[in-house]
């Protein structure tokens, strides 16, 4: 879909298998999601995900291989993109849009902050960001600014920590053979 | 009454899976009855206040997740539960005999679960339904309580993800064993259990 | 702790007018002030463990007299961490999760997960498989509309219900069973295709439950329709308007039942539900009585899709039932005892499991309760990096206040077990 490039803030727009990313400034959020639901008509937001990408480029998760050197056994790769090209910033977080009518067109808006950032809240625009802006600050510990109401919604309210960070331990207890991979 | 020692539970008159087993000893089921049978001096009379109690012996809706919706199953047609006289499902636990744990058991829930199983009236007992209830099932993480004998006294764990309605029934029907049996609810029997 | 709000980044427009949703915060309905002073409002909790709210959902509501005049929801009470359990395991590992989010859609909710796997890996899956898959998410869907519909109905009345709908789910059950061979988390889905192939009686039986069915439905329809105190208790209440509903992010029959003619088989087909005859049950009321139209009516629509899988699987016997990429799919066990390749694809696949390559994909289905997402980012290893759900009951619930609000205590219990709310889901 055309249009894109007068999203304010925009950074680039990106196409992998069938999705449109739209990467914009974290400053300019708020003007950006605006656009995307006034002049595109992004009415639904579907869903905001956040992610932490605190270790990542290292060793590929999971993997015995190690970030440099070939492995010919990793599959689709002959061993040449081993290594995941390196994120800007350690927190993303994505809008996942959806223009709800005859003709639907999805769309990701991406932005990325780093620990201690904040970024503006959503909630004016699409007022369903209320409860999952506050699961990204529960789990994640992203603010959002003029959020009304940004308190944990799904851990206990005296909750420390914010779990799916990867710099939050598992937790459960050691159960026998967990050691090992 | 108490059962002696190498007497299995047959010898009184009651019914268990193990009598198929020709030629097995004792098992660990039994060993515990016997175990046991030193906290327990059960006359006439506690024998009928047993009967009464095993064959009415009231849930909590206390259903959680997964295993609720097959605990749901259990007092519908097919696998009728009011035979045993417990399709009465109490929503006070002011009214509930058996509280069964079905599903995994958050940090943020365990403290209503220790409130309702507080709130509930001698004698009382509480099943563990399922793996997560257990022992946490699959979920080792930050968020499910791992087992939830940890805050509250466990008469019988069923295994399974989650446990077929007949897996409940036999956890159900063991439970009635152990209560005719004179064995007593888990909170009498201390740290022996957890 | 909230957030400290610096000068407001933000000066957007108001919301359009007309609109019920509150404000400041549209998740919570807060007591108007002159109704604190003139009024008698207490404050109640309505859970966690309560009979009627479909698992532990806690609802702290303001009440004067038996009106609702403030409402806010606290869930979080059956957070699992399966996002975070899923990034510790193998992709082949993390599978076993995802049934058990949305207990009632276990197979969609694997499905949608495999399905995520499955664009990253840019794997084809076999015909065949696609159609069992598309035939037995419509039997899930069904499964879950029946818990639903016996649950609902006992809440508001119809206690009898309960044992019709509940016959008719062992059925389904057992068709469940014959397949994975547990009734519910069966985990079949694999990453190209599915674990193994359908057994021989399936088809037969399936098509004997479908049959049987038809009349279960009409049933229903009868002890619903006929009921006045259904009728009363659903028509009119909860009534949320098209422009709020896809504010608030509703999906599903939700959206259906306020006239929104939005389901994703339709729009953005997946699997082979653009291979299908099938109509899209959409109301025009916005209210309980709606959305409990639409669902039932799903259930006569699912029924038809399944019956035309049927006819198609019968038709597409012997056929693989999973990709024969080795690299992602095990080798069927008779090869491994001749080919080395594939004795060492087997032992790879074992021990680490497959690679996906690096990427990030978001990937909808529309599951019984609406559009449910997953957002799958990976980094080219054999562990998922990051794992989402988009769950529909959880916004549900944030909505159920603007749905709520003026009406009674009772009006309350329809109104959250017409949104067909599931805290696994919620909570995940």
């Amino acid at each position: 879909m055309t249009g894109y490039e007068h999203i304010p803030g925009l950074i680039g727009v990106k196409e992998d298998r069938g999705e449109t990313t739209v990467l914009v400034e974290k400053e300019r959020l708020s003007e950006a999601a605006l656009h995307l639901q006034g002049e595109l008509g992004f009415n639904f937001l579907s869903d905001i995900a956040a992610s932490d990408y605190l270790g990542w480029g290292g060793e590929t998760a999971g993997s015995w291989g190690s970030a440099d050197g070939r492995d010919l056994n990793v599959p689709y790769t002959l061993g040449l993109d081993l290594v995941p090209e390196p994120k800007p910033k350690r927190f993303s977080l994505s809008y996942h849009l959806l223009a709800l009518r005859a003709d639907p067109v999805r769309v990701r808006l991406q932005t990325w902050l780093d620990e201690g950032e904040t970024v503006a809240s959503v909630v004016s625009v699409w007022p369903v960001a209320d409860w999952l802006e506050r699961e990204a600050y529960d789990l994640m510990g992203i603010v959002f600014e003029g959020h009304p109401n940004l308190v944990r919604v799904l851990m206990p309210d005296d909750w420390a920590g914010h779990p799916l960070r990867k710099d939050y331990p598992i937790g459960g207890e050691p159960v026998r053979f967990s050691e090992e991979a | 009454m108490g059962i002696a020692e190498g007497k299995r539970l047959a010898d009184y008159g009651l019914s268990s899976e193990r009598l198929l087993m020709e030629g097995k000893g004792p098992g660990a089921f039994e060993q515990e009855i016997a175990r046991m049978e030193k906290l327990v001096l059960a006359t006439t009379l506690d024998k009928a206040i047993a009967w009464a109690q095993t064959h009415s012996m009231w849930p909590d809706t206390f259903g959680l997740a997964c295993c609720a919706i097959e605990m749901m199953a259990v007092p519908g047609p097919r696998y009728d539960l009011a035979r045993f006289g417990m399709e009465a499902f109490r929503n006070s636990p002011r009214q509930a005999d058996l509280l069964i744990v079905s599903g995994r058991v958050s940090h943020k829930m365990a403290p209503p679960l220790r409130q309702i199983y507080d709130q509930m009236l001698e004698p009382k007992w509480v099943m563990a339904m399922g793996v997560c209830a257990s022992s946490g099932g699959m979920f080792a993480n930050y968020a499910v309580l791992q087992g939830v004998d940890r805050i509250v006294p466990v008469d019988i764990y069923v295994p399974g993800c989650p446990p077929r309605p007949e897996g409940l029934l036999e956890g159900i029907v063991r439970l009635h064993e152990r209560v005719m049996a004179g064995v007593p609810p888990a909170y009498e029997l201390g740290e022996e259990i957890c | 702790m909230t957030a400290t709000v610096s000068d407001s980044v933000f000066t957007g427009p108001v919301l359009y007018e007309g609109t019920r949703i509150p404000s400041p915060v549209p998740s919570w309905v807060q007591v108007d002030p002159a109704r604190l002073e003139d009024g008698n409002v207490r404050e109640v909790n309505f859970g966690p463990n309560h009979p009627s709210t479909h698992g532990v959902l806690r609802l702290v509501v303001d009440l004067d007299g038996e009106e609702i005049v403030g409402m806010r929801a606290v869930v979080g009470y059956l957070h699992t961490g399966f996002e975070k359990s899923m990034e510790q395991k193998s992709w082949w590992k993390a599978i076993n999760y995802p049934s058990r989010i949305d207990y009632l859609s276990t197979f969609q909710n694997e499905l949608l997960f495999v399905l995520a796997i499955e664009k990253l890996l840019a794997i084809k899956v076999p015909t065949k498989a696609t159609w069992i898959r598309t035939a037995l998410c419509e039997l899930n869907r069904i499964h879950s509309h029946l818990v639903w519909l016996g649950t609902m109905g006992l809440e508001l009345g119809i206690q009898s219900i309960y044992f019709y709908c509940f016959e008719q789910r062992e059925r389904v059950l057992d068709l469940f069973e014959m397949v994975t061979g547990v009734r519910v988390h069966g985990r079949y889905c694999q990453a190209g295709g599915l674990a193994e192939d359908i057994p021989p009686g399936f088809v037969p039986d399936a098509r004997t439950f479908c049959a049987g069915m038809s009349k279960a439905i009409d049933q229903y329809v009868h002890m619903t329709e006929r009921n006045k105190i259904w009728l009363k208790r659903t028509r009119g209440i909860g009534v949320v308007s098209a422009e709020d509903a896809i504010r608030l992010g509703l999906s599903g029959p939700v959206l259906r039942g306020s006239g929104v003619n939005w389901d994703l088989r339709k729009r953005e087909p997946y699997l082979f539900y653009d291979q299908v005859d099938f109509e899209v049950p959409v109301y025009n009321g916005g209210d309980s009585y709606a959305r409990a139209r639409v669902r039932i009516d799903e259930m006569r629509q699912s029924l038809r899709i399944a019956e035309q899988c049927l006819d198609r699987i019968e038709e597409l016997a012997g056929d693989p039932w999973i990709s024969d990429d080795r690299k992602v799919v095990l080798p069927p066990r008779e090869e491994l005892q001749t080919s080395m390749e594939s004795l060492i694809h087997h032992f790879k696949l074992v021990t680490e499991g497959y690679r996906v390559p690096a990427g990030e994909v978001y990937v909808a289905i529309e599951s019984s309760r609406g559009e449910q997402g997953c957002y799958v980012v990976s980094d080219g290893g054999s562990n998922p990096w990051r794992v989402h759900f988009r769950a529909p009951s959880f916004l549900s619930i944030a909505a159920a206040p603007t749905l709520c609000q003026g009406h009674l205590i009772a009006d309350l219990i329809a109104i959250s077990a017409s949104l067909d709310t599931l805290l696994g889901d919620s909570d995940r």
